[in-house]
């Protein structure tokens, strides 16, 4: 029983994604990441006067796509408004945005929390266009616009989510699908990805919504999961701390932001009043109509989506769902499998090595699997090379240590320089091992006779305990067997 | 009916970033006032039923451009319509992170 | 050289009969005589303007091809982009603003050989009816210097009256470039929304902003609607029409059907009417019929384009903060003062009660009431127009309730807004409409007959403009100066 118990948590998350086109949303300067300063800019991104706006219709391609793949509805009509507010990396000081009539309506994400399938609603998709950068110096702010006008749309999601692993698995999955559309490089230390989140918490049982916190600056997926924790008990506890105050005086809209040396949300800017963005139909462009023939062309164009992956790794490789899950969750990391899987038909094995096995070697060291340069084929190596029994599992361990640690040498390999790995298939050497433990354990020999199978496996344990873990596991069975019968 | 007052015009310029002194102010509330009052003759017309009118234009929509990236703009002359810059960046006083 | 049209002038100089060289310079004597008087120009463009006539020489003596406008000197309104010129919009605010690319209107221009001689005077980022809102100098009307030469075009409309120029630019969003023609006893046209690019225009109201050509006479304008008046793929709003051929298809306007709305029209005074009734019978005598049509929701159209305009123009004006052009506020030291000095000191009263009107109407709590009313009742004067050409081909009405004022003498914002009752509402529903001369005041001073073609109808317009003019010569007159 925690004091947290009485409480429950509402949040929603809104995700804003950079669209990798070549150019920008209304300017066709080029869209990219990491340049010189300035130096990918416009007349149109940049505001100067009399500059005007054309739509970039792969951009309303990768948002369709996005919307399809997320079984939402696509609107036939859709536009864009202005939504006023002064700020320096505002080349006009309004963004261009879907306000009134978005063109993606509702949609579902299905993610997986702690193990299990869960299902999340999707409120809105929209176009809008970046903001430039501020550099913030001690004596001045610099800005640069090269971000400015870059396509995003704007993820929405229900307030759906009630713990910080469900707003996770949700980014994750929204993650997931953008990346195998191939319509974002979702990177979030580059900020082509980054998710806000809105909190309230209420007793359990209460019906409305208490006000909100929106939390920024959540650079990673894990900072995210400690800033909503922190969030949440920061709330219940001021609730807590002012019983008599009226509720929506105890939290008041504002902005925090996550500061992950504090390890918790700090106050950035509170909101008096609701912004006046004084929204209202953009004059300089013209209303989006999509016909059906249009929608279903990119519907049925779609690539396989991480769902469908996962799926089709559960039905036809055997794999436990949670395992498929994981391993789908990253394109990248279910590609470099699904290559593995050409020469190591193991799947259920090749899976476990790939995202329990080495994947733990390499938690907090700040590398992956996949960017350590560890060929897929290796892997799929040393999968053989225990499934045919060349090696014992345990082996396989120390071999991967060997692999981390020297990501480029190949397991046959390092097998071969260490002829201890490879365990001792003599059958008379086995043979003599076995004869001994079968002669110490008679008893054994009764209960396994009698029915006892554990018994069986605990004169395997012994033979394998003498050969010090070298002899092959199932030559000690095949002996075993022949020898008690 | 217009709820103009001082106070109301003292927001609006705050919305719109543009600074005015009192007696700015002051006239800039009986401009409006008198120009609030004239619209709102808007009133008698009955529109229950009526469109808004997002285009004058029939039949416009679905105007795009081809995802290439065309003329940029060099960052000198950009840099040069700045009445301050430094380091490639537009420089602006500090701004409260 | 004054007293030719351009097209005159353009088919001289192809003949060989003058020289560009010589038609700038005629120009540009006549500039630095009476420009000073006038004050229609911000600048004048000698260096340039020589330099391209010079070289139209070299090519006509080659035996190279030129353009539609070759050896025709045209002025162009200071809220329109020439590259690496400045481009003031009449604001203290940027004086120091060299465009840095070209507006469509002007690129096309010089595509056809056009002398770009000079940048005009106009109501501080159009915002006006009478040019006496330039924060940077006063423009008189040639044919009276004590009056205004009307806004907000009121520098290019002086220009081509005063003959310092064959052509010139305006803007046009709720009568900018039909009035002051109309003052100034020239030819102003407003083509359909959409026909002519609004790319390198400075927005004021950008569904209602257009280009529009000044002249001595209407086929000129309709040269110049020739040239620019095409599809641009840099304006979303640009309408998906190629270029027509004007010049051919002047036609008689025999047998059209002119509706007038008497009773919108009932309140104008005694000497307007007058004159307006004399230009009806004039069309008549052109065999056209004169139908009566019911305008009445034009009442609301004031208040209408107040709401949108300035909502529109509030948010086409944010972007003039300090931050990445313009002048910067010396004073300013921290980020709010940038914002809020830069525009304090560099913005006139109108823009600022046109800014703040705009933003009140889009304000939350507001919105609703003021600029989604509006929008509705946009829709209702459009239907209006449509069902109006239903029964007749063109409708006529004056341009303006009065002849040009004196400078000062209108002070309340209102009634300054209320001289452009029958221009405004044209705007509100992109139609085509043109000023041309129809008579003269007690006083001597020009008015306007407006006559308004259905939307993409420009030619027509043109046309009709052009037999009228035809049948009465004696109004295409030249101010003394």
């Amino acid at each position: 029983m925690s004091i947290y118990d009485d409480w429950e948590t509402v949040i929603g998350l809104e995700i804003h994604t950079e669209l990798n086109t070549k150019s920008k949303l209304f300017s066709s300067a080029p869209n990219r990441f990491g340049d010189e300063p300035n130096t990918n800019i416009s007349e149109v991104c940049t505001g100067q006067p009399g500059a005007l706006p054309v739509l970039n219709k792969e951009a309303v391609k990768k948002a369709v796509q996005f919307g399809c793949a997320i079984d939402a509805t696509i609107a036939k009509f859709s536009k864009f408004d202005r939504k006023s507010y002064f700020y320096p990396d505002s080349p006009r000081n309004f963004q261009i945005t879907q306000f009134e009539q978005p063109i993606v309506l509702g949609g579902t994400i299905i993610a997986e929390v702690n193990g299990k399938e869960q299902s999340f609603a999707v409120n809105r998709v929209h176009l809008e266009d970046d903001a430039g950068m501020l550099k913030h110096f001690k004596a001045f702010a610099g800005v640069d616009y090269n971000r400015a006008g870059v396509p995003l749309i704007e993820i929405v999601s229900e307030p759906c989510m009630h713990t910080a692993e469900e707003a996770i698995a949700y980014a994750l999955a929204v993650k997931a699908i953008l990346q195998y559309l191939d319509v974002s490089d979702c990177n979030m230390e580059e900020g082509s990805l980054r998710v806000d989140a809105n909190i309230s918490v209420r007793l359990k049982g209460e019906t409305g919504l208490r006000n909100k916190i929106e939390i920024k600056n959540m650079n990673s997926f894990t900072n995210m999961g400690m800033a909503i924790q922190s969030e949440i008990k920061r709330q219940i506890h001021e609730y807590m701390n002012h019983p008599n105050k009226p509720i929506n005086e105890v939290i008041k809209q504002a902005t925090y932001r996550f500061d992950p040396e504090l390890g918790q949300t700090v106050l950035m800017r509170s909101k008096e009043q609701a912004d006046d963005y004084r929204y209202f139909p953009e004059p300089d462009l013209v209303p989006i109509i999509l016909t059906d023939a249009y929608i279903n062309e990119i519907r049925s164009q779609l690539p396989e989506l991480p769902l469908q992956r996962e799926r089709r790794y559960v039905n036809d490789l055997g794999l436990p769902p949670h395992n498929a899950f994981v391993l789908t969750l990253d394109k990248k990391l279910a590609d470099y499998f699904e290559e593995a899987l050409k020469v190591c038909p193991h799947a259920r094995n090749l899976c476990n090595w790939i995202i329990v096995e080495f994947a733990g070697r390499f938690k907090d060291t700040g590398k992956s699997l996949l960017t350590s340069n560890i060929p897929n084929l290796h892997i799929a190596k040393l999968v053989n090379m225990i499934e045919k029994g060349t090696i014992t599992g345990k082996i396989g361990k120390t071999v991967a240590d060997e692999m981390v640690a020297n990501p480029t040498k190949d397991p046959e390999e390092i097998v071969k320089e260490n002829p201890d790995f490879t365990p001792v298939s003599d059958l008379a050497e086995i043979g003599a091992l076995v004869d001994k433990v079968l002669a110490e354990n008679p008893q054994s020999i009764i209960d396994f006779k009698a029915g006892r199978d554990k018994a069986f496996g605990f004169l395997v344990g012994q033979v394998m305990k003498l050969s010090r873990g070298k002899a092959s596991p199932k030559i000690v069975n095949d002996l075993i067997n022949k020898k008690i019968q | 009916m217009a709820n103009l007052d001082k106070e109301t015009i003292k927001n609006l310029t705050k919305l719109c970033r543009i600074d005015c002194s009192e007696e700015e102010q002051l006239n800039l509330l009986q401009d409006l006032k008198k120009i609030l009052d004239y619209i709102d003759q808007l009133d008698e017309v009955d529109t229950e039923t009526v469109e808004p009118c997002y285009h004058v234009l029939d039949n416009v929509s679905n105007v795009t451009r081809e995802d290439i990236v065309g003329e940029t703009m060099p960052r000198e002359v950009f840099l040069a319509l700045a009445p301050s810059h430094a380091g490639g960046l537009i420089k602006v006083p500090p701004v409260m992170k | 050289m004054h007293n030719f049209s351009a097209i005159e002038i353009r088919d001289k100089f192809l003949k060989g009969e003058i020289s560009a060289v010589s038609i700038v310079e005629s120009f540009l004597n006549r500039i630095a005589t009476y420009d000073k008087e006038i004050g229609s120009f911000l600048e004048v463009f000698n260096e340039r303007a020589l330099k391209k006539a010079k070289e139209l020489d070299a090519k006509l003596g080659k035996g190279e091809k030129l353009g539609k406008l070759a050896g025709i000197t045209i002025a162009i309104k200071d809220n329109i982009h020439v590259k690496g010129e400045i481009t003031t919009c009449a604001s203290k605010f940027l004086t120091n603003y060299k465009a840095p690319f070209d507006s469509t209107a002007v690129k096309l221009l010089e595509l056809e050989d056009a002398i770009i001689i000079g940048k005009t005077n106009l109501d501080e980022f159009a915002m006006g009816s009478s040019t006496e809102n330039s924060a940077l100098q006063v423009t008189k009307n040639p044919w009276d210097l004590k009056c205004v030469p009307g806004g907000s075009s009121g520098g290019s409309a002086a220009a081509v009256a005063a003959r310092l120029c064959s052509i010139s630019l305006g803007s046009d969003t709720g009568g900018s470039v039909r009035q002051p023609a109309a003052f100034c006893g020239i030819v102003g046209f407003k083509p359909t929304y959409g026909r002519i690019s609004r790319y390198g225009l400075v927005a004021y109201g950008s569904s209602l902003d257009q280009i529009g050509p000044l002249a001595t006479n209407a086929r000129d304008a309709a040269l110049v609607m020739e040239v620019l008046g095409t599809h641009c793929d840099k304006d979303s709003t640009s309408l998906p029409l190629g270029s027509d051929d004007y010049l051919n298809q002047m036609n008689s306007i025999k047998g059209l059907r002119i509706g007038v709305p008497q009773d919108f029209l009932k309140n104008l005074s005694e000497e307007p009417k007058k004159i307006f009734y004399e230009a009806l019978e004039t069309l008549k005598s052109l065999g056209c019929t004169i139908v009566d049509i019911d305008l009445n929701i034009l009442k609301y159209s004031i208040a209408t384009y107040y709401i949108l305009a300035t909502a529109e123009a509030s948010t086409n004006l944010a972007r003039f903060d300090g931050v990445r052009y313009g002048v910067r506020s010396a004073k300013a030291k921290t980020l709010n003062e940038v914002y809020d000095l830069s525009k304090e000191e560099g913005y006139g009263k109108e823009v600022k009660r046109r800014i703040l009107l705009g933003t009140y109407v889009l304000s939350s709590g507001y919105a609703h009431a003021y600029y989604k009313k509006a929008q509705k009742v946009r829709t209702l004067i459009v239907e209006c127009y449509k069902k109006a050409f239903e029964m007749c081909d063109l409708i006529a009405t004056p341009v303006s309730p009065f002849a040009a004022f004196e400078i000062g003498s209108i002070k309340d914002p209102i009634q300054m807004y209320l001289e452009d009752i029958y221009t405004i509402p044209i705007n509100l529903a992109g139609l085509p409409a043109i000023s041309i001369p129809d008579g003269f005041s007690k006083s001597g001073k020009p008015m306007g007959l407006q006559l308004i073609g259905p939307q993409k109808g420009d030619v027509r317009v043109l046309a009709a403009a052009y037999a009228f003019e035809q049948a009465k010569p004696e109004f295409t007159a030249i101010p003394k100066l």
